[in-house]
């Protein structure tokens, strides 16, 4: 169940956040800045400018003017960032510097028109910047640098630990080109200890690292990076294995958060080091499911790291937890990484990257197959129609690639490769190899006709990837191309197509599809769960969901982490549903029940309390229902009412009755009473034109009193009300005495005073309460139907209630009145049965000539139903309320299974001026149309 | 219920080839996997790798004169991994049902996939309740408290009753009891469709057992 809860509750949340946001990715710009740029979310622009920008070192002096000249774009600053990106491409020239690692910043002397600044960092390299734009402007951004600058310097201190543990650092430390002194490799990746995959000679790994060497001298490193074209190559030929966590999380921006929050992992592993959890048993079950085959887990230290990770995480962000396919994705992580390192950029995959991807609803997941099924279709609708048409599920072996970021599904030197890149280009990444391997799988594909030989065919194709692209090329080059390399190939050229802005717009489409499902689902799932209620029925229960989470959405604040319905919820969802409850109402009575209902004392209610409570308020045993209303003011548990209670009970029963007691509800007493006047009037006007038999004609012009029968409602109710009271303290009896009760019962005069007096505590208890109610019929009728039928569970959420409520007037009871009109006339009339029935088979011709479907639904209604199963009918649009009565215009009326009349009634006011008492004339007309 | 084209060649000479759709359906390592595994390859692996999202595998059962090919879907066993499951047992024929009987909480969890198959798969699909690891137990003996077993046969047996389910205890470990849950299976499954193809009607691949959903098409080109 508490599953259950969290999944709505996510889910919930989820839509919340995409229909606030008004854009289509569902993010604001600031959101998307920091995405843009990998930096912390909390980070915001504090002043932009065009700008030229050129980048200078020691080792690039003569090299780089030659080769990049400066580039064009914009730069940006935020509280702890520097950022620069090219207009024209962004892989030209970019780069986020953390303001800790700016040693300098000098005005370059230059003519009146420009505006420069240059930059020194710490890793030794020299920006300029030419700014573009009025000199004014520049001013104020070299002005808000100096201020930005100065307030970090609280931040600098950060700096020396944290190079400590880069090994960019240590490489060039080592290699005495930098003048940082770090004199101990950094803790890294299970692989230092346990090998990295691969062959690391045929990886080519040394080379790679003195390019990547040589790239940290002249365009610096970590925290200062420039990214140049060089820096993207490196990146896509594959990265060495001891910098390659390091590039990873310099890629994806989970640098800049391990930075901000130095020792915070190793602070949620202490503080909830003795807790136990779901996600945690969860994840122990997958410590040793984890990359099995290699070496460090199958060893108590890889499998430690892993756990403190991944417990790590499921503290940090509860609402995810832990989720399969994390467990492989974390342990990939670890042989590149050390644990922070790790769990940092395991945060930024689950939290920004990929996001929904391992939530509880996987809602992420779901979407973005949607998202892979359409691209297919686009791309490649020859595949797509061969899939379609032998059915073949896609997702089953696409799903797995984009949960587990290939790792499962691909050899592991291939897929890191891809990771590579990934971290570096963001999710399209995903799209674009996943895209690539069906097309170049393509002719095969359209071979395979059922989901068996497709996935075999993918698999074979991922153990293939070593092979060569074109073996039987004669082309000695061509030869020497694998089929990895055809994969990124064709992944990041042909499919480059597929940017951010193409899986937006795609999944902007299919999201609600997507939510939709999975509300069904967990709708389907929590209504199962729920507890067994007699009263209430499957279609109820999905009302009664429907409308809970209507109202528990709309007040669950983003991020709250509570799906329970507070009193402000129930008051809405109880006024919704009964027709004695105002939105408004600050009632004691609700709040009684609230209480009552809520089972955990948690002050709100679950869906279950919700269901539970309102099973037994409108239980139709009219025993058990006094019982259950007792039971809400025996807070004691004793058996007993106090004489407070007592006063309780009173004042709740004339709040409940409110409706009746001001008659604009009329109940069953009333309905009878009208129901016999008009039967009298008939029976009199048919005495006076002679007629003995035949048709039952419920003419227009007959008139009933209302406004008496309704007087006498209003009286009927505050009596009952006063007997009520009257009698509760006449039969209270003292504790004691309880031997007395039949004593106490017959003689009245007795109790009487000893009852109302404070001094001597007497105590109502169930039998007696039960006694009391039953001995006035108004209240008898209360518990036995009219409290009942005034509760609606069974309302469909969207329909509007106030419509109802007057449409209910109007028809509802009325119909109802009608046929039992024409028994009572029946029963009133002598007349002969034969002649009944013949006239009755014309009527039936008649009415299925005339009738519209509304006609006939009331036709169905054959017996004498209580009033609340001809709700149906009560859904009757204005506009159809003339085609209902015109249909009716000869309604006939011969025995009770065919008896049929629509009254109608000549306007709401009625029932809206009853209220105050001031009654229109017309208002005062029920008529009957021939 | 779909027959590919080689099997209805084959029919007028051998007994009929079935495909049967099955489902694996149970908490997060109960040993779904270990189970296809075991039945697939004679075959086990500790350790294994949890199923992410779904796997699928087909092995072929001969039953008497029969002979059924099983295509199986095997599901990722974490709880949030549930919404995925309609994608998988849509149309399937016959669903195992697995739960771990040294976890409790493994047969609650069972339950809850009966009912949802009841409620949301085809109507006439076959549902085998399985219980595995039947290895952990196997030495127990009787009132023995330090057993691990936490769910008893009685137990078991009784809600495989109520809701008309096949029972079996397994362990897909030592192979104990793991090819009669596909032997129990294939026979449960209803004969009437394998005998209709041989009308020529009845071969366009709409011999439809499911509820609504689009017929599955196949390679029977008639």
């Amino acid at each position: 169940m508490a599953f259950f809860d969290a999944l709505k509750e996510r889910a919930v949340l989820t839509i919340n956040q995409v229909f606030d946001k008004g854009n289509d990715s569902g993010l604001s710009k600031a959101q998307l800045f920091c995405i843009e740029h990998r930096i912390p979310d909390d980070e915001t622009v504090i002043d932009e400018l065009a700008a030229e920008v050129g980048v200078y070192s020691e080792y690039n002096k003569d090299a780089y003017k030659e080769k990049m000249g400066v580039s064009q774009g914009r730069i940006f600053l935020t509280q702890r960032f520097l950022i620069f990106s090219d207009a024209y491409d962004k892989r030209n020239c970019s780069f986020t510097i953390h303001l800790s690692t700016i040693k300098k910043v000098e005005r370059v002397p230059t003519t009146d028109y420009a505006f420069a600044l240059a930059i020194g960092t710490h890793s030794r390299i020299k920006l300029s910047f030419f700014l573009v734009g009025m000199r004014s402007e520049s001013e104020k951004f070299a002005h808000n640098l100096k201020l930005a600058l100065r307030a970090n310097l609280k931040n600098i201190a950060k700096l020396q630990p944290f190079i400590q543990t880069c090994y960019s650092e240590y490489l060039l430390a080592k290699n005495k080109v930098s003048s940082e002194k770090v004199d101990e490799i950094p803790s890294g990746g299970l692989g230092l200890e346990f090998k990295f995959p691969g062959n690391a000679k045929e990886l080519r790994d040394k080379s790679k690292m003195k390019l990547w060497f040589d790239l940290f001298k002249a365009d610096g490193r970590n925290l200062s990076i420039v990214k140049t074209p060089m820096f993207h190559r490196l990146v896509r030929v594959g990265l060495p294995n001891r910098l390659r966590g390091e590039i990873w999380e310099l890629c994806c921006g989970s640098m800049y958060l391990r930075l901000e929050n130095v020792g915070l992992y190793q602070q949620l592993l202490d503080e909830n080091k003795e807790k136990n959890s779901l996600a945690i048993e969860e994840i122990e079950k997958d410590l040793n499911r984890s990359l099995p085959e290699y070496a460090a887990y199958q060893s108590p230290e890889g499998i430690e790291r892993l756990r403190n990770v991944l417990t790590a995480y499921s503290w940090k962000n509860p609402e995810v937890g832990y989720c399969q396919a994390m467990n492989i994705v974390t342990a990939a992580l670890l042989i590149y990484m050390s644990e922070e390192q790790a769990f940092w950029c395991l945060h930024m995959i689950c939290d920004r990257i990929v996001p929904g991807y391992y939530s509880k609803t996987m809602y992420g997941t779901l979407l973005d197959q949607r998202v892979f099924e359409s691209l297919v279709q686009d791309t490649m609708p020859m595949l797509w129609e061969h899939i379609t048409k032998y059915d073949i599920q896609l997702s089953v072996v696409s799903l797995p690639w984009f949960l587990s970021l290939f790792l499962s599904s691909m050899p592991l030197v291939y897929a890191f490769r891809i990771l590579d890149v990934f971290f570096l280009q963001g999710p399209k990444t995903l799209f674009q190899v996943a895209l690539a391997i069906l097309k170049l799988n393509g002719e095969e594909l359209l071979k395979v006709e059922d989901d068996g030989s497709f996935i075999s065919l993918i698999k074979d194709y991922f153990h293939s990837l070593e092979q060569s692209a074109h073996p039987n090329s004669p082309n000695q080059k061509y030869r020497t191309i694998t089929k990895f390399q055809e994969l990124l190939v064709t992944a990041f050229k042909e499919f480059s197509i597929i940017n951010e802005a193409v899986l937006n717009k795609h999944r902007v489409k299919h999201r609600n599809t997507i939510f939709l499902n999975i509300s069904t689902f967990v709708k389907r799932t929590e209504l199962r769960n729920l507890p067994k209620v007699k009263n209430i029925d499957q279609p109820t229960l999905g009302n009664i969901y429907d409308r809970y989470y209507s109202i528990v959405e709309s007040n669950v604040t983003v991020g709250s982490g509570s799906s329970v319905m507070d009193f402000e919820g129930f008051r809405i969802f109880m006024s919704q549903i009964c027709t004695w409850v105002n939105e408004n109402d600050d009632n004691p009575f609700l709040r009684r029940l609230m209480n009552h209902w809520d089972s955990e004392g948690q002050k709100a209610l679950t869906l279950s309390d919700l269901v539970v409570g309102l099973n037994k308020l409108i239980e139709p045993d009219l025993m058990e229902a006094m019982s259950n209303f007792f039971s809400l003011y025996d807070d004691k548990k004793n058996g007993k009412l106090d004489r407070e209670h007592i006063l309780q009970v009173s004042e709740d029963l004339l709040y409940i009755t409110t409706p009746w007691k001001d008659a604009w509800e009329l109940d069953r007493i009333t309905e009878d009473a009208i129901e016999n006047a008009i039967a009298d009037e008939i029976v009199k006007r048919k005495a006076e034109k002679g007629e003995k038999s035949g048709d039952i004609e419920i003419s227009s012009e007959i008139e009933i009193d209302k406004p008496k029968l309704e007087n006498q409602q209003i009286e009927r109710y505050l009596s009952a009300a006063s007997t009520f009271i009257q009698r509760a303290f006449e039969y209270a009896q003292p504790e004691e005495e309880e031997a007395l009760i039949k004593e106490l019962a017959v003689d009245n005069k007795i109790s009487h005073n000893a009852a109302l007096d404070p001094s001597t505590p007497t105590y109502l208890n169930l039998p007696t309460f039960r006694m009391v109610v039953l001995a006035d019929e108004t209240y008898e009728l209360l518990f036995s139907n009219t409290l009942r039928n005034s509760i609606r569970p069974e309302k469909p959420l969207d329909e509007k209630f106030d419509t109802m409520r007057n449409l209910k007037d109007m028809f509802d009871g009325l119909l109802a009145d009608g046929r039992k009109v024409a028994n009572k006339v029946r029963k009133r009339m002598d007349s002969a049965a034969s002649s009944a029935i013949n006239n009755q088979n014309q009527s039936l011709n008649h009415q299925s000539e005339s009738s519209s479907l509304k006609s006939g639904k009331s036709k169905i209604q054959e017996e004498d139903e209580e009033r609340d199963d001809d709700f149906g009918v009560i859904s009757i649009d204005e506009k159809d309320k003339d085609l209902l009565l015109g249909a009716e215009s000869h309604v006939v009326i011969n025995t009770p299974d065919q008896a049929t009349a629509v009254p109608k009634t000549q306007s709401s006011a009625s029932t809206s001026t009853t209220k105050d008492g001031e009654k229109q004339p017309d208002g005062n007309l029920i008529e009957f149309e021939t | 219920m779909e027959l590919k084209s080689y099997d209805k060649y084959r029919m007028s000479f051998a007994p009929p080839t079935t495909s049967v759709k099955l489902v694996l359906l149970g908490e997060a390592a109960v040993g779904k996997s270990s189970l296809v595994l075991r039945f697939v390859s004679n075959d086990f692996q500790e350790n294994k790798e949890p199923t992410i999202g779904a796997a699928f595998l087909t092995q072929k059962c001969t039953i008497g004169e029969r002979t059924i090919k099983y295509e199986i879907w095997d599901t990722a066993g974490q709880e949030r991994f549930a919404s995925l499951a309609p994608m998988y047992y849509r149309n399937a024929q016959a669903a195992l049902v697995v739960y771990d009987i040294t976890k409790p909480a493994s047969f609650i969890k069972a339950r809850h996939w009966v009912k949802e198959l009841h409620e949301q798969a085809s109507k006439d699909i076959t549902i085998a309740l399985v219980g595995n690891k039947h290895d952990l137990v196997e030495d127990d003996n009787d009132g023995d408290d330090s057993s691990l077993r936490k769910v008893s046969i009685e137990e078991g047996q009784k809600l495989a009753d109520e809701e008309g389910l096949l029972f079996f205890e397994t362990s897909a470990k030592t192979a104990y009891n793991v090819n009669e849950v596909f032997v129990g299976i294939g026979s449960k499954i209803p004969e009437a469709p394998l005998l209709k193809p041989q009308q020529p009607q009845a071969t366009d691949g709409r011999i439809d057992l499911s509820t609504g959903t689009a017929p599955a098409a196949d390679g029977c080109a008639c």
